[in-house]
């Protein structure tokens, strides 16, 4: 360090404090109270902001999908069958499509989405009739499988 | 075919200040080879006193951007005039979706009467009421 004593250190003034206390301020500008004005009060809310915003990026990826859950048991709902046998169904049928893509064709495509709950219905159907028939009728068509080696 | 984004650079600086060294240099030395090597770019200098040496970058759409030159090398602005005209003009910040359509709807957005019977609409001479 250069200024090694007392008197060489009182000769070096902080001059650019205003921008230095505007860095933190320009993050707390939409907080509600005086911490949106004083730098003591925002410098701990700005820091515990940040850690908040880290932290919930990993809960916003278990909201979406929540979200997504929620929309597409709606949608089936006014179609008649529930989410967990049309969800079930979609992937017996080997239909991969995921719960974001589902609920994105349940809110844009709406005729796309009720074939969609057409088609867990019939494999549904044909899962009862392979249950409960027991072999003597033959296979399901829906319940066929494509290998894809 | 590739239009090229940015419009015209706008080196300012003042001839006789200690941190413009790296402008002066630039327009000595680099500054004619980056106009050849970038034909649709515009390059002015103007040399006037102004307390700190700026390149403006004027884009297409509008944008103005300033980049301070002080105390910085003849390479590393010509570093930074590559990188200005390698861009567009839109904002730096973050970029919510990496998709957007303006159609989003090919077969109609859901609404609460779309999966409904079409009785409850429709209204005419043929119609029993129920």
């Amino acid at each position: 360090m250069v200024l090694l004593s007392a008197p060489r250190w009182l000769r070096s003034r902080v001059t650019d404090r205003f921008w230095r206390v505007q860095e933190v301020l320009k993050y707390a500008r939409h907080f509600r109270g005086r911490k949106n004005r004083c730098y003591k009060l925002a410098v701990r809310s700005v820091c515990r902001a940040f850690v908040r915003s880290t932290k919930a990026r990993r809960e916003k990826k278990r909201f979406l999908r929540a979200l997504w859950i929620t929309r597409i048991e709606a949608a089936c709902l006014e179609h008649g069958l529930k989410y967990p046998g049309f969800i079930s169904n979609l992937l017996k049928s080997q239909v991969e499509l995921n719960r974001k893509m589902i609920a994105d064709l349940a809110i844009y495509e709406p005729k796309t989405f009720k074939s969609l709950a057409a088609l867990a219905e019939r494999r549904r159907q044909e899962g009862f009739l392979a249950a409960l028939g027991d072999g003597k009728e033959p296979e399901g068509i829906f319940s066929r499988i494509v290998h894809h080696y | 075919r590739y239009v090229r984004q940015l419009q015209r650079l706008q080196l300012q600086f003042s001839p006789t200040a200690a941190d413009t060294r790296g402008a002066r240099q630039f327009v000595e030395e680099a500054a004619l080879d980056f106009a050849r090597q970038h034909p649709d770019v515009v390059l002015y200098i103007n040399p006037r006193s102004c307390p700190a040496p700026v390149l403006l970058a004027e884009y297409l759409n509008g944008t103005v951007r300033e980049e301070l030159i002080a105390n910085k090398t003849s390479e590393e602005i010509v570093q930074l005039a590559t990188k200005l005209a390698g861009q567009s003009g839109l904002d730096i910040i973050r970029i919510r979706k990496p998709f957007h359509t303006n159609n989003p709807s090919i077969q109609g957005q859901w609404h609460p009467l779309t999966n409904k019977p079409s009785t409850l609409t429709v209204q005419g001479p043929r119609l029993q009421p129920q």
